[in-house]
């Protein structure tokens, strides 16, 4: 039953120095390191692939608690543009508008999953062609001017949004990564079509 | 235990070292398999299956429903919610699909649908499709068949009863899965009908009609 009697090669032969590093040690140094390694990577690879949905992004406010009543007629909504609140029956069909559209159907939208980026409408052309080549082919964002915008650019969704100087600020686009059809859409999988406005381009 | 006694006088330190060398691979290889377990896909029989099967054949319903009216009433309010509630519940469909797929499950149960068992209030009870707002299929079919005005009213009738189901459903889910992409979906689903009910209620109202028992 004695180790020491079946493997004599683990201690030092009698009378000679231990000089050897023990093989023993070796394998388990080794498993050590192989062990940390296999854990770093599987717990970057899982992080990394839920860095859009958990980075925050910097500025974004966020208001709680929103109705979600539908209304008919004009809405006195508290942001601007609104962030949620009573909307219209009809959602804005999403897309990019050249004229203002009206806030009780984008607000629909909002609930919908959509961001709703909105310019002031005096924004230099290059500035608004530099939103436009950023939400073209974004299936749940409207773009639209916006009259009285208390900063140039203004990005929202349900119950967030995000106030910008400049069309390239690059939050624009982790904006729109983050929450088209994000974790702060109420009714999730509805549509951005087949409601009202006609945008000129998708 | 003999043995130790005749190590060299080294043996502790390096016995020490071993030790804690040890403890730290056990450590590991318990975080490697706690991160594995954690990120396996649900299995046959997992709330979360369950809940992809049972919603998916209950929202099939619910289109049905909603584009056999929608074929026929001209009212647009009406209209409007009922293409909100076809495309939303299909997305939805497509949603729960993809996900049985990704975890390698036929979107088809052992058992039929709506037939395991749920909690509500606390208690285990086992599901019917009757207890989950599925409607008898003769009166799906009367949408198709009676006077537009009279289809109105009886799809607001059964809908709202279909949708309280679905929220039974995702309440009783709720209570059995933390499995995120499943309970956001629920609680989509909750809020959403909710305020579909709500919606419904006042069209009912509108035609001086009243709701089902």
């Amino acid at each position: 039953m004695s180790i020491s009697s079946r493997r004599p090669r683990r201690g030092p032969a009698p009378g000679m120095p231990e000089r050897r590093f023990p093989l023993t040690l070796v394998i388990l140094s080794g498993g050590v390191i192989a062990l940390v390694a296999i854990l770093g990577v599987a717990i970057y690879n899982t992080t990394q692939d839920r860095a859009i949905a958990t980075t925050a992004i910097e500025g974004v406010k966020v208001f709680p608690g929103l109705d979600r009543g539908h209304q008919d007629g004009a809405v006195a909504y508290e942001q601007t543009p609104p962030v949620g609140g009573p909307h219209n029956a009809a959602w804005l069909n999403c897309g990019i508008y050249e004229e203002p559209v009206a806030s009780e159907y984008a607000v629909h939208s909002l609930e919908h999953g959509a961001v709703w980026v909105t310019y002031r409408p005096d924004l230099p052309a290059e500035q608004v062609e530099l939103l436009r080549r950023q939400v073209r082919g974004n299936g749940y964002v409207v773009l639209s001017p916006y009259p009285d915008l208390p900063s140039p650019v203004v990005a929202s969704a349900w119950g967030i949004q995000l106030s910008l100087e400049e069309a390239g600020d690059p939050r624009l686009n982790a904006f729109m990564r983050k929450y088209q059809q994000g974790p702060q859409t109420p009714e999730l999988g509805a549509a951005c079509t087949q409601g009202v406005g006609t945008p000129s381009q998708r | 235990m003999t043995s130790m006694e005749t190590t060299p006088n080294n043996a502790p330190e390096r016995g020490g070292i071993t030790n804690i060398l040890v403890i730290v691979l056990v450590a590991l290889s318990v975080a490697l398999g706690a991160l594995w377990w954690l990120t396996q896909p649900p299995q046959e029989g997992d709330p979360a299956v369950t809940f992809s099967r049972d919603m998916s054949y209950h929202h099939q319903q619910a289109v049905e429903m909603a584009l056999l009216l929608r074929d026929r009433t001209d009212d647009p309010e009406l209209r409007l919610i009922l293409i909100d509630m076809a495309l939303t519940q299909q997305a939805q469909i497509g949603q729960m699909s993809g996900w049985l797929e990704a975890w390698g499950l036929p979107i088809t149960g052992p058992q039929p649908p709506m037939t395991g068992q749920m909690t509500h209030g606390g208690e285990t009870m086992t599901m019917t499709p009757e207890m989950m707002g599925i409607q008898p299929q003769s009166e799906v079919n009367k949408l198709a068949t009676l006077p537009v005005s009279e289809a109105e009213v009886l799809f607001l009738q059964l809908m709202i009863r279909h949708h309280r189901g679905a929220i039974l459903m995702a309440e009783s889910t709720l209570s059995q899965t933390q499995r995120s992409p499943v309970t956001r979906l629920a609680q989509s689903i909750i809020a959403g009908q909710e305020s579909e009910i709500a919606l419904m209620q006042k069209l009912l109202a509108d035609r001086g009609a009243q709701e089902l028992p």
